[in-house]
């Protein structure tokens, strides 16, 4: 029974994991820019629904958090990676500014929140038991719900729409898309929206259920690049499943390890797949040969 | 106060190795990693260990600091031989979020979250050094050692085989460089270098705990070495400096609460990686062409 109580709040973990690892899988996938500020995207949008739910409800507060959350992504994306990308790109000037950012963003809200723990309390959090010994809360069905949808839509604005289209050609030619008259700047503003607002619901279920703390970003951002490439770089199937494997690992490893392993257990899974299998999951094998 | 600034120059000279060292994997080798303060950590609780079970002399001390990070690089060098970019960075970030797990269930090799206490002052060759003064002339002495050993290396054909690589790998491969060599070595020689440091800073504090191996050790770590100028051998030490002062300086600042400083040590050093990106790749001890060769 601990193994299935195990397995669900590992679902639920990873479910979060899953939704804010495709925001930076989309956004890595189509404008190849490895977006590390995105832990802080998640940090801005958790804080944002923190500081505003108490005063004026639920739908103000996931509002004001998506708002914020697209802002700093499309604002990143403005105002320090293009700037970086006209005179060089280099993943490695990239990387640092990038991871400046959240540096910047994490002591910001370590002034105005504090460095202790912070969330939200609902009656959602709150355990049932479902058959006897195990609990589940109604969040879980919540985060998969909203897990489903959000990553239904992308998927279907990947492969039906015209912007999708423009996105995915984006990702494999980008001087082809100009050729085309489409426009890549726009594009990848638009990349940076949707992968950002993806970051949004795990921010919000995680304020609700196990906190948020300053130092959050880098956990996230953390998960994100796990996620990333034990799916594959690239691959937004493969950092979904990806995502998922690291919740479920890193929970059901408290049942043979110490708590404190948990975490760890899922970076023992990214250095495996780095040394073993660089490509990950659904990666293609030209990533990783390429010269950066 | 010159207690204070004594103090302060220590952790300048023990924090200017760390950046050299970190210097050698990011600004020669081109190897990005984000886990310098894992082997800062491994020389700290090995110089500790020896010093309090064997003999506390620094030299044996630092030796053996050495020897632990240098033989624990093998955790970088494994992954930087197999990949590199977005991938090594990964790597080294899971490398940094394990070993902080492993430091604080260590038992009693790394005293777990308690750390170890009562580490005795050191000696060189009989002579007692623990004093402040003392400690900093040899603090001083390793950070000017260190600096001599990576310029004569990285002046040497080792160094330029090592830029070679970090340009192009398959340009220095089809010269005749043995990549895999050179990597590994770049790895060995800059992580035992981290764990000298940590043998001096476990001396230093006379206490060591997990507190100081995390990963915003390392984010601060890479932020000087970046800052400063990644691949100049003054250009780290700079950065170390600079930011080593910084949070003395925004003590005189009236309108920073005290309790707020380590916040906005970092906003600051935060920001500059940006601007200094945006602006100046190079650093600010970089070439004035503005561009950082990479």
């Amino acid at each position: 029974m601990l193994v299935l109580q195990l397995l669900f709040s590992g679902v639920q973990t990873g479910l979060i994991y899953a939704l804010t690892a495709a925001g930076f899988a989309l956004i890595f996938g189509a404008t190849r820019i490895f977006h590390v500020a995105h832990g802080a995207t998640f940090a801005i949008a958790g804080y944002a629904f923190v500081a505003v739910q108490p005063g004026y409800g639920w739908a103000a507060g996931c509002l004001v958090a998506l708002l914020l959350a697209v802002l700093f992504g499309v604002g990143m994306e403005r105002l320090v990676y293009r700037p970086i990308a006209r005179h060089e790109a280099s993943f490695f000037t990239v990387f640092v500014a990038a991871f400046g950012a959240s540096v910047v963003v994490q002591s910001l809200i370590e002034v105005g929140f504090g460095r202790s723990f912070t969330s939200i309390s609902t009656p959602l959090t709150r355990a049932v038991a479902v058959v006897p010994g195990l609990y589940v809360a109604p969040v879980l069905g919540i985060a998969a719900v909203v897990a489903v949808v959000m990553l239904g839509l992308v998927a279907g604005l990947l492969a039906r729409t015209r912007v999708g289209l423009g996105l995915r050609a984006l990702a494999s030619n980008p001087e082809l898309l100009r050729v085309f008259g489409l426009s890549s700047r726009r594009l990848s503003m638009l990349a940076f929206a949707v992968g950002s607002a993806l970051a949004v619901p795990g921010a919000v279920l995680t304020a609700m259920t196990s906190g948020l703390t300053p130092s959050i970003s880098a956990h996230v951002m953390l998960i994100s690049l796990a996620a990333t490439v034990v799916g594959g770089i690239g691959s937004l199937p493969g950092a979904v499943v990806a995502g998922l494997l690291l919740g479920v690992t890193e929970n059901l490893a408290v049942a043979v390890l110490d708590t404190q392993w948990s975490e760890a257990a899922g970076f023992v899974l990214l250095f495996v797949f780095i040394v073993f299998k660089p490509r990950g999951l659904f990666g293609s094998a030209l990533a990783v040969g390429g010269t950066r | 106060m010159s207690a204070y600034l004594v103090n302060l120059g220590t952790l300048v000279a023990i924090f200017g190795i760390l950046a050299a060292s970190l210097n050698v994997l990011i600004g020669y080798g081109g190897i990005f990693s984000i886990a310098h303060a894992v082997f800062f950590g491994v020389g700290a609780y090995a110089g500790a260990q020896a010093a309090m079970l064997v003999s506390p002399d620094v030299l044996l001390c630092c030796a053996c600091g050495a020897v632990a990070a240098g033989a624990a690089s093998l955790a970088l060098a494994i992954p930087a031989l197999r990949v590199r970019g977005e991938y090594l960075v990964a790597a080294s970030l899971g490398l940094q979020m394990l070993a902080v797990t492993v430091f604080t269930s260590g038992g009693q090799v790394t005293g777990g979250m308690g750390g170890l206490v009562g580490i005795p002052g050191p000696t060189l060759l009989g002579i007692d050094v623990s004093g402040p003064l003392p400690f900093l002339g040899v603090c001083g002495a390793a950070l000017l050692g260190t600096l001599v050993l990576v310029g004569v290396l990285m002046r040497g054909s080792f160094g330029r085989g090592l830029t070679a690589l970090r340009d192009s790998e398959s340009a220095a491969e089809a010269f005749g460089k043995d990549v895999r060599v050179l990597k590994a070595l770049a790895v060995a020689l800059g992580c035992a270098l981290a764990g000298v440091a940590g043998t001096l800073f476990a001396f230093g504090q006379q206490f060591v705990n997990v507190e100081t191996f995390t990963l915003e050790q390392s984010t601060l770590l890479m932020a000087m070495v970046i800052i400063g100028g990644a691949g100049t051998l003054a250009g780290p030490v700079a950065g170390a400096a600079l930011l080593m002062l910084l949070p003395a300086l925004l003590t005189f600042l009236p309108f920073v609460p005290p309790t707020e400083i380590g916040a906005v040590q970092q906003g600051i050093y935060g920001l500059l990686m940006v601007l200094l990106m945006l602006f100046r790749p190079a650093g600010i001890m970089g070439l004035a062409t503005g561009r950082r060769v990479s």
